[in-house]
């Protein structure tokens, strides 16, 4: 076995072909990666995988056969396939016909693009406040307006 | 040599046609054909077509019911999970880069492995109702095998990571490239998923079926 540092995981889509974020990767992030697949097996070199192992796993990825297998195992080849059994019913199973028709049922008449649909509401939202804004402004004008005129009125019967 | 192999029949047919021809789906009301491609469709939604989403929909629902299925064990949780998905897609389709099915995928993925963190339990509830339902005949509905509950119960207790290369490769009937190319990982990081995947099932199972 070996650490496999070129390796991707699940939230690093595409890690392993991007020489330079496998690069970044190092060996930095081998804590964060789920046990399972720090360890890649080199051929010819399967401690943990002895020969009946290695021989019904080849048998189960379709690189040998049955026969093969069952020289190296018989007993694990017939609880693989009676696995294999219950695997293949679980092959034929199908949505239910009430699932498509909710999805369906559930779309909206017109499709609004999620991304459009945000722009859209923030531009309202924008709006909204700046209406808000010109109106608290015009308010204000005529109050500080009307209070101008009132001190004048008073100021000028004061004088007079 | 394959021929001998269980599951590996018909994984050289691609899927999308395999698929295709078993959903029973609601009629679409645009005379759209299986030969249109994704891409086709995908247009003629956005156009304003809201009915040939339906294509989409019966092209790929039944292996993402299926996985979803296998990962949460739940058929009830799976139907929500798809449902959530296709819809999410509906609305983001002029995101979609490359191939539909591969994005699709990706989100029905991703739904899973949040239901699985949201519920924070190490197994999954195994009462009656809450048994798969979905399969092709009555009969097989009605023949639950002990075996099948024991497969249930064992696939439960694999990491979720295991789990899903297991079900992506046994129940999905995926290759290894295939599998490597829609969870951005390596062939060789999946055959020791499968491979750690098999060997705790065969622990759990030997026992009582070897």
């Amino acid at each position: 076995m070996m650490l496999d540092p070129n390796e991707a995981q699940e939230g690093r889509a595409n890690a392993g072909r991007n020489p330079e974020y496998r690069d970044a990767a190092g060996d930095g992030s081998q804590a964060d990666r789920p046990l399972a697949d720090r360890e890649v097996p080199l051929h010819g070199m399967l401690p943990a995988e002895d020969g009946p192992a290695l021989a019904l796993n080849q048998w189960l990825d379709g690189d040998v056969t049955e026969a093969d297998a069952r020289r190296a195992d018989s007993k694990q080849v017939e609880l693989w396939n009676r696995i294999a059994t219950e695997t293949d019913r679980r092959k034929r199973m199908v949505t239910p016909a009430y699932v498509a028709a909710n999805i369906m049922a559930a779309l909206p008449e017109k499709r609004v693009e999620a991304q459009a649909a945000t722009v859209t509401a923030t531009a309202t939202r924008t709006t909204v406040a700046a209406d808000t804004e010109r109106g608290l402004s015009m308010n204000m004008a005529l109050a500080v307006g009307v209070g101008m005129f009132a001190i004048g009125l008073a100021v000028g019967k004061l004088v007079l | 040599m394959s021929s001998t192999i269980p599951w590996s029949a018909g994984v050289s047919v691609p899927y999308v046609r395999r698929y295709a021809n078993a959903v029973k789906m609601t009629e679409t009301a645009t005379p759209l054909t299986e030969v249109d491609s994704d891409q086709d469709v995908i247009s003629r939604v956005i156009a304003g077509d809201r009915d040939a989403f339906a294509t989409l929909i019966g092209r790929y629902s039944d292996p993402l019911y299926r996985h979803a299925l296998g990962m949460t064990g739940s058929p009830d949780v799976a139907e929500d999970i798809l449902q959530t998905s296709f819809i999410k897609a509906y609305h983001h389709l002029t995101e979609v880069r490359g191939r539909f099915d591969a994005w699709l995928f990706r989100i029905v993925a991703n739904g899973c492995k949040d239901w699985l963190k949201n519920i924070r339990r190490t197994h999954l509830s195994y009462d009656e109702d809450d048994q798969p339902s979905g399969f092709a005949s009555p009969d097989e509905d009605l023949d639950r095998t002990e075996l099948r509950t024991d497969l249930d119960y064992a696939l439960a207790q694999l990491a979720p990571s295991l789990r899903e290369a297991f079900i992506m490769k046994h129940v999905e009937g995926r290759s290894y490239e295939e599998m490597a190319d829609l969870l951005g990982t390596t062939v060789g990081a999946l055959k020791m998923r499968v491979h750690r995947a098999r060997e705790a099932l065969q622990a759990l199972l030997e026992e009582k079926y070897a």
